[in-house]
């Protein structure tokens, strides 16, 4: 485990994963454009969910050769408690685990360690791939900016995670991600991003069903709105449905008392009051013969503050856990199951 | 239709009062599918929907089942399917203007509102399934078909949401947040919004919320009153009056305006138990000095247990009136309970004296000649008690207590309480006695200032108004129902109740129109939605 030192960079590597496509290893140019690793989980009795994320940040502004900077933070949550978080200088292995920047065969497992400064929360995690990742999706904003994600579900993990005082040893399914681009937050504006799986399959065996969805309302770009919906079978994304065959709608408000603020430093910012959490996410999606209805409830939820690169209003990402049911049709065969899901609802610069 | 307006007008008024303000001089016809005819137009700051048809509408608007789910069942809206032929509207352009934000903002404002989901559930369980059923999906020919929601998921997201969610169990859950806010789309494939709702709703169910807080604040008074002798002289008094039936109007406010604030609604309960024990100590010795006989449906003290005794315990209210008060030291402090007690005798002081102008008035004979006469008295009597007070008083609980911020609630509740007075002088003359309470024509008996008198007294010939002081002049003994009929028809004849009616809605409007604008500094929240419902809850009394 390192200091709080910049980690490896995740940029792919030619030379062992071929072409690096849309994701280049070309240098960041200024102080919005990211590069980041992003991990979603959550364990098989469903009691806990993880999520952390590995930014690696453009040089400031009228600095081109200024230092890379860099943040991690790190988010767990035990069901019927608060999320607990570590600051942005949690500390992850070396390199950090991404099958999109170092090659790893189905089955074979690779470490991920990240850790609060404070010893908890932390995680010492065994990663093993079991799915195929779908084709890199991109949002354009106003002028350059844009953000480019690629997604592979079906990652299984076994570890230690310490929270709340304790150690447990945990298995767990979720979902990596990369994503590239360049984007200020105001320009951003909104997402709702979010996935849900089956988490009863097997070890080394990829979930029968998986899905993650999108929702990008840029400022500004009323016709840069977009959404999706992927759709997972057996470790294969199977069904991408494309902006106009998915709607997206929510209703009331998740209680106040459930949303906890992090990082923790963040609370003493007087960061002001944003619009609460939704309650209920439904999304419903069709295409042909083939549909989906993913109903989440939301339980409990991070407000993650970020501060904004390029204006005085920290950007939000609400981390938001809880049960979810997860149905429909593909190819002629229908399922329906009871999971949970992770969601985050983002949004609040200016 | 014609029920989902009386229920909004009982429960919702400032949604009402909207309504009726976008209608405007429209008369509307409405005809429903199944044949039946209503006519609907706004008449001062209400919206009046009755059975039958309009003879010269100037909108005639034809529904199905589906545009009346559109407009109040959020349960189930076919939004997509309503406007090809489900609704038709006729009439020139503004009236169609004015008729379609009407029912833009009833399916906005009033959909979500517990009662009016009750009645639309009931409504759609005792119709037809058919009528009610989602709209038929075209399968082509040979396609297979799957579960049997399949057809759901040919709605969007939003339709879907409000299809599943809430069930009926849920929407009747005691405790639940008063108003089920309405599902929201974010993305429809085409459209989208943000996922930030930037412009809340807290419309709530006004009956249920005076309730509520008249229930917390009862059971707060006895659990504070002592339980010891002299009970059946005494305590057993208070306990009696206290559970009487009342509409909960001056806790409501305290309590509301307290959350408004950023209070938590039990920093002003206390205060609210104090207020109403005052209040019940006033009507006491207020029902001895105008001999009144029935309170809240029942007899009134002295009535039912001789003058010492209600003397007696009317003392005794305000005496544990105080002591409520004080009780506020352990949960606010001493600097709000003390903030609490120089606003209760600010109240009491203009109550007493407003009380003392219209009692000389009426040991005089006298009628004032001006309506501001009684603007006045009324303001001191009642205003300040029924109004002004409870809401700086929840004010102060919340832990405001800068005059400047204080005062901003005077103007506005000033102009309600004096409307509101009015409106409860013309309950008692044409209203029902169950529903008022007191006694039918007791305040002709008592020879009551109103401003119906007084306009009576402006307006009638001098026979008349000889013959009405001649009556006035008699004691309450001597006053027969036959002379209060005949004072009434005087009234009537001279259209003293219609200018009453007419001065009430004028002045409540101006008070709903201060209320926006002297508290505009409120932010929006469900304390300020429940002070606007009673700031409009005055002109859609039923009368």
């Amino acid at each position: 485990m390192s200091g709080f030192r910049p980690p490896f960079d995740p940029a792919p590597r030619p030379d062992r994963l071929g072409p690096a496509g849309p994701f280049p290893t070309a240098k960041m140019g200024d102080e919005v454009e990211r590069r980041w690793l992003h991990y979603a989980m959550l364990s098989r009795d469903g009691r806990h969910g993880l999520v952390a994320n590995a930014a690696w940040l453009g040089p400031p502004e009228g600095d081109p050769m200024g230092p890379a900077r860099y943040t991690t933070i790190l988010l767990l949550h035990e069901q019927g408690k608060p999320w607990i978080s570590s600051q942005f200088n949690a500390t992850i292995s070396e390199p950090p685990w991404s099958a999109f920047s170092m090659p790893q065969g189905f089955g074979e497992a690779a470490p991920l360690r990240i850790a609060s400064h404070a010893g908890e929360p932390s995680i010492e995690l065994m990663l093993t791939r079991t799915s195929r990742p779908c084709s890199s999706q991109c949002a354009f904003f106003a002028g350059s900016h844009h953000l480019r994600w690629q997604s592979e579900t079906g990652v299984q993990a076994r570890g230690i995670w310490r929270l709340h005082g304790r150690e447990e040893l945990i298995e767990a399914v979720g979902y990596h991600e990369r994503v590239r681009g360049r984007w200020g937050w105001p320009q951003l504006d909104e997402w709702v991003f979010g996935f849900a799986n089956d988490l009863e399959a097997e070890p080394g065996r990829p979930p029968r069903w998986a899905a993650v969805f999108t929702f990008i309302k840029p400022q500004g770009a009323a016709d840069g709105t977009t959404a999706s919906l992927m759709l997972w079978r057996d470790g294969v994304m199977r069904r991408h449905f494309p902006r106009r065959r998915v709607s997206f709608a929510v209703r009331g408000m998740l209680d106040r008392d459930r949303v906890t603020m992090a990082p923790p430093l963040a609370g003493r910012f007087g960061e002001p009051a944003i619009a609460a959490v939704p309650q209920r996410l439904v999304i419903s999606a069709r295409m042909g013969e083939d549909w989906v209805v993913l109903d989440f409830e939301a339980e409990a939820a991070a407000r993650v503050v970020i501060p904004s690169e390029s204006s005085a209003a920290p950007f939000t990402v609400h981390e938001v856990v809880g049960p979810c049911l997860l149905e429909g049709a593909l190819g002629g065969e229908t399922f329906a199951l009871r999971t949970r899901g992770i969601v985050e609802f983002s949004g609040g610069a200016a | 239709m014609v029920a989902t307006v009386a229920t909004l007008t009982a429960r919702a008024p400032a949604i009402i009062a909207a309504a009726a303000a976008e209608l405007g001089q429209e008369r509307l016809s409405l005809h429903f599918g199944d044949a039946s005819r209503a006519r609907m137009h706004a008449a001062r700051s209400l919206l009046v929907a009755e059975h039958g048809g309009h003879a010269e509408p100037t909108v005639e608007v034809r529904f199905d089942d589906r545009a009346l789910k559109l407009i109040f069942d959020a349960q189930a809206r076919p939004v997509d399917e309503v406007f090809e032929q489900s609704l038709d509207l006729r009439g020139d352009r503004p009236a169609l203007l004015a008729t379609w934000r009407c029912f833009s903002l009833l399916a906005r404002r009033a959909s979500g509102l517990r009662p009016v989901q009750a009645l639309w559930t009931q409504y759609r369980d005792r119709a037809p399934p058919a009528r009610w059923a989602a709209p038929a999906i075209r399968a082509k020919p040979g396609r297979r078909r799957g579960k049997a929601h399949w057809g759901d998921v040919r709605w969007p997201a939003l339709d879907f949401l409000n299809h599943r969610y809430p069930a009926d169990a849920e929407l009747f859950r005691a405790g639940s947040e008063p108003v089920l806010a309405p599902a929201r789309s974010l993305w429809d494939g085409r459209a989208g919004l943000s996922w930030q709702d930037h412009t809340p709703v807290f419309d709530n169910d006004l009956q249920e919320t005076m309730r509520r807080i008249k229930d917390r604040v009862v059971g707060e008074i006895m659990r504070l009153l002592p339980n010891r002798s002299p009970r059946p002289e005494l305590y057993d008094l208070m306990r009696d009056y206290v559970t009487r039936e009342g509409k909960g109007l001056r806790p409501t406010l305290a309590v509301a305006t307290c959350v408004a604030l950023g209070g938590r609604p039990e920093d002003a309960v206390r205060a609210a138990s104090s207020l109403e024990m005052f209040h019940y100590g006033f009507l006491v010795h207020d029902d001895i000095a105008d001999e009144s006989t029935h309170r809240r449906g029942r007899p009134t003290l002295h009535e039912a247990h001789g003058i010492g005794l209600a003397v007696n315990a009317g003392d005794g209210m305000h005496l544990f009136a105080v002591d409520m008060l004080l009780s506020n030291l352990e949960s606010l402090g001493l600097a709000r309970t003390l903030g609490l007690i120089h606003e209760v005798l600010h109240m009491c002081r203009e109550t007493v004296e407003g009380q003392a102008v219209e009692l000389g008035w009426i040991r005089r004979n006298f009628v004032p000649a001006r309506d501001s006469d009684y603007s006045r008295m009324s303001t001191q009597k009642t205003g300040w008690y029924t109004c002004i007070s409870p809401a700086r008083i929840g004010a102060v609980a919340a832990g405001e207590t800068s005059p400047a911020v204080l005062d901003r609630f005077n103007e506005c509740f000033r102009l309600i309480g004096i409307a509101f007075q009015i409106q409860d002088d013309v309950l008692n003359l044409v209203g029902e006695t169950a529903l008022y309470g007191k006694e039918a024509l007791g305040d002709l008996l008592e020879g009551k200032r109103t401003v119906m008198m007084i306009h009576l007294f402006r307006s009638a010939d001098p026979r008349t108004r000889a013959r009405m002081a001649e009556i006035n002049a008699l004691p309450r003994t001597s006053k027969s129902f036959a002379l209060a009929e005949e004072m009434l028809a005087a009234m009537q004849r001279f259209g003293s109740i219609e200018h009453a009616s007419n001065l009430a809605d004028r002045l409540a409007r101006q008070g709903v129109a201060r209320f926006e604008r002297d508290l505009r500094f409120l932010p929006e929240n469900p304390g300020k939605a429940v002070l606007r419902q009673v700031a409009n809850y005055v002109v859609t009394r039923a009368l």
